[in-house]
């Protein structure tokens, strides 16, 4: 980018985009309010006085920001959320630029934390009383559905698969016990042999595409697959800033394959050089296996999921095509 | 009564071996028949008259430490029944001494078996294959070796198995043979079935009706194999029959609550008392997810399991418990 310095941004900024890159901020709702939170800082701190300078300054920082962990649709979103607004009006001074920055990335923010809150509400009504669920890895969403549902005093217990490598079927089981729920934990494999005994399953999504199907941390799909035979009833709990408009002009979601390490030690490599250790970190569930996909505008079929990104993208399918691709390694994956 | 002291240590061995196959720490299902065996011989050995004392109380506790295996359940019965008839035939006495030679003969027979088995599963294995397995068994191992050594080219995804893990142990195994091996965790089943041509699986035992107990996470990989239309075989010699299914018993599976096999050291602290965590260690896979068992009396529909067990124990299959057995021991 010639005559855009990274380093010369603020200092805010930089930070937000390092501790998405290196995964100190995770989950996709808490990512996108610290994309829309760095557009803010960067506008906030702009010394200049040429519109057209600092429009052209802040798409840079965009694409900037959203280069720090592209797999998850919910950064591009956020960013292209206070991005579009800018954009679309016609600011006659830097002043008037930068408060139109500030405030649709409050807007943003306050627009994603409650989400979560209306996806609860909407999502407990389909939980039923005495029921048993599964969920797995840890989605905000997700487990604010499985509260409230609780809270409304309906929910017998809940199965929580370990969800390999990461383990951060911890972190819900945690998130679920500390509310009172009765919690299990399980290993992965063991997901066949529990799902007779469980009512409904809910897990988060970190990207829908615009047929439906739902791209979330791997393992999900086998759960949804052992759910159809069972005939246990499958919901995803998601905002609608994690639905993929670039799926509509048929881009592939793809598929981040992460470091053999998360799965064994070093020193078992090293013991092993032979073995190839994969670890792709994201599946995808076809619609067909979903029951219903949760969101704060509706519970929608995930069939429906365009309509979701008809409303909120228009048909400026040009805007969504002229978004400048970031390269990284991937995996591609038709579903 | 004299020989009894002699046998105590073998007594605090058989408490070990209990325990380890609670803990599922003896991986597969003839490997824990054989430590069974091993310990019988041994004691044979070393306790004289105290061994019939010997085997009334190891035996039950071996077996109960792990119901499902119906191989360990098979091969004692064999090892009983011999030993009970030598004795009314020729004296305690000299059918201790027949011990050693009696478990070696079954030893040496399921080896043959297990070679059998290895050698008509490897013909299934073609160039180009892309083969899953799930946890580790040694007639897998030696199905893997027999194809490779024939030279056809394949390569093998193996799951890690988690709660125990003996996937990655698998990996090494095959990996040492030459194979080009992939390990990947137990989630991944399903994103990585499409590459997959072919699915390889060994059981711990076989029901009448078809039914396979084997590692968890074995019917997921079914269901998922299914899916995609790939083929599923299950490597089992005849020894791995339940023969009291066909009596309406159920295999019964062991569930394990033990919060450090899922939980990390480091953050047991975090959930301690909060959670609850349940491990099986089997599952049972339908006969409808299996294209065919692999038995070294040929490859066969899960579905025609009774006509096997009628060819090689007859029908109804003749099957006195393991404790009346034990019982006629007490009466020898």
């Amino acid at each position: 980018m010639t005559g855009f310095n990274t380093n010369a941004l603020p200092k805010g900024v930089k930070r937000i985009r390092e501790d998405i890159r290196t995964m100190i901020i995770r989950g996709a709702g808490r990512i996108a309010r610290a994309g829309a939170k760095a557009l803010a800082i960067a506008a906030e701190e702009y010394k200049g006085s040429d519109v057209k300078d600092f429009i052209n300054y802040m798409r840079k920082v965009a694409e900037y920001v959203k280069s720090a962990r592209p797999t998850a649709v919910s950064l591009p979103n956020a960013v292209s959320y206070v991005m579009t607004r800018l954009l679309r009006a016609t600011p006659e001074s830097v002043e008037e630029a930068k408060q139109i920055v500030i405030t649709a990335a409050e807007e943003f923010i306050e627009y994603s934390k409650n989400a979560v809150k209306v996806i609860a509400e909407l999502g407990a009504k389909r939980i039923e009383n005495g029921d048993v669920i599964m969920t797995h890895c840890h989605s905000t969403a997700a487990v604010s559905v499985i509260v409230e549902a609780h809270n409304q005093g309906k929910v017998s217990k809940v199965y929580v698969k370990e969800t390999r490598p990461k383990m951060q079927g911890l972190i819900t089981a945690k998130a679920l016990a500390d509310a009172g729920l009765d919690v299990i934990l399980i290993p992965d494999s063991a997901v066949r042999y529990f799902m007779k005994r469980v009512n409904k399953v809910v897990v988060g999504a970190d990207t829908i595409a615009a047929n439906g199907a739902v791209i979330n941390k791997i393992g999900t799909s086998l759960v949804a697959l052992a759910a159809k035979e069972a005939r246990v009833r499958l919901y995803v709990a998601a905002e609608t800033y994690k639905f993929s408009p670039q799926t509509v002009i048929g881009e592939l979601v793809p598929i981040e394959v992460r470091d053999p390490r998360e799965i064994v030690e070093d020193e078992w490599l090293r013991a092993n050089p032979q073995v190839k250790v994969y670890n792709p970190v994201f599946d995808v569930t076809p619609p067909e296996y979903i029951d219903a996909i949760i969101t704060e505008k509706g519970i929608i079929p995930p069939q429906a999921a365009i309509l979701i990104l008809m409303e909120e993208y228009g048909l400026s399918i040009s805007d969504v095509l002229s978004r400048e691709q970031v390269e990284f390694k991937y995996e591609e994956l038709r579903e | 009564m004299e020989g009894r002291p002699k046998c105590d240590e073998f007594l605090k061995e058989t408490e070990r071996i209990a325990r380890n196959l609670r803990e599922g720490r003896i991986m597969g299902s003839t490997e824990a028949a054989y430590q069974v065996l091993n310990i019988l011989k041994k004691a044979a050995e070393k306790c004289d008259s105290g061994f019939p004392h010997f085997i009334r109380v190891a035996i039950p506790l071996m077996i109960q430490a792990r119901p499902t295996s119906i191989v360990m359940v098979n091969l004692t019965r064999e090892f009983l029944e011999e030993f009970i008839r030598l004795a009314k035939e020729k004296g305690v006495d000299e059918a201790v001494g027949h011990v050693p030679r009696i478990i070696n003969g079954i030893i040496e027979r399921v080896e043959m078996v297990k070679e059998c088995v290895a050698t008509l599963g490897s013909r299934r294995i073609t160039d180009g294959d892309v083969v899953l397995t799930h946890s580790y068994s040694s007639t897998i191992l030696e199905l893997f070796k027999k194809a490779y050594d024939r030279g056809v080219k394949f390569s093998v995804y193996v799951t890690e198995s988690r709660p125990i893990g003996e996937g990655k142990i698998a990996a090494t195994k095959i990996s040492k043979l030459g194979i080009d091996t992939t390990l990947i965790v137990d989630s991944a089943v399903r994103f990585v079935m499409k590459r997959i041509s072919k699915v390889f699986v060994s059981a711990d035992a076989v029901a009448a009706n078809g039914a396979v107990v084997n590692k968890v996470g074995t019917s997921a990989i079914a269901l998922a194999a299914k899916e995609a239309r790939v083929r599923l075989y299950v490597t089992a010699g005849t020894y791995k029959m339940g023969l009291e299914t066909v009596f309406g018993e159920l295999i019964e599976g062991v569930v394990l609550s033990d919060a450090n096999l899922i939980i990390p050291k480091d953050r047991v602290s975090e959930l301690a008392g909060k959670v609850l965590v349940r491990a099986p260690l089997f599952d049972v896979t339908p006969p409808e997810y299996i294209d065919a068992i692999i038995t070294e009396v040929g490859v066969i529909a899960p579905q025609a399991v009774p006509l096997l067990i009628k060819e090689v124990y007859g029908w109804p299959p003749k099957v006195p418990s393991i404790e009346s057995l034990v019982s006629e021991v007490r009466k020898l």
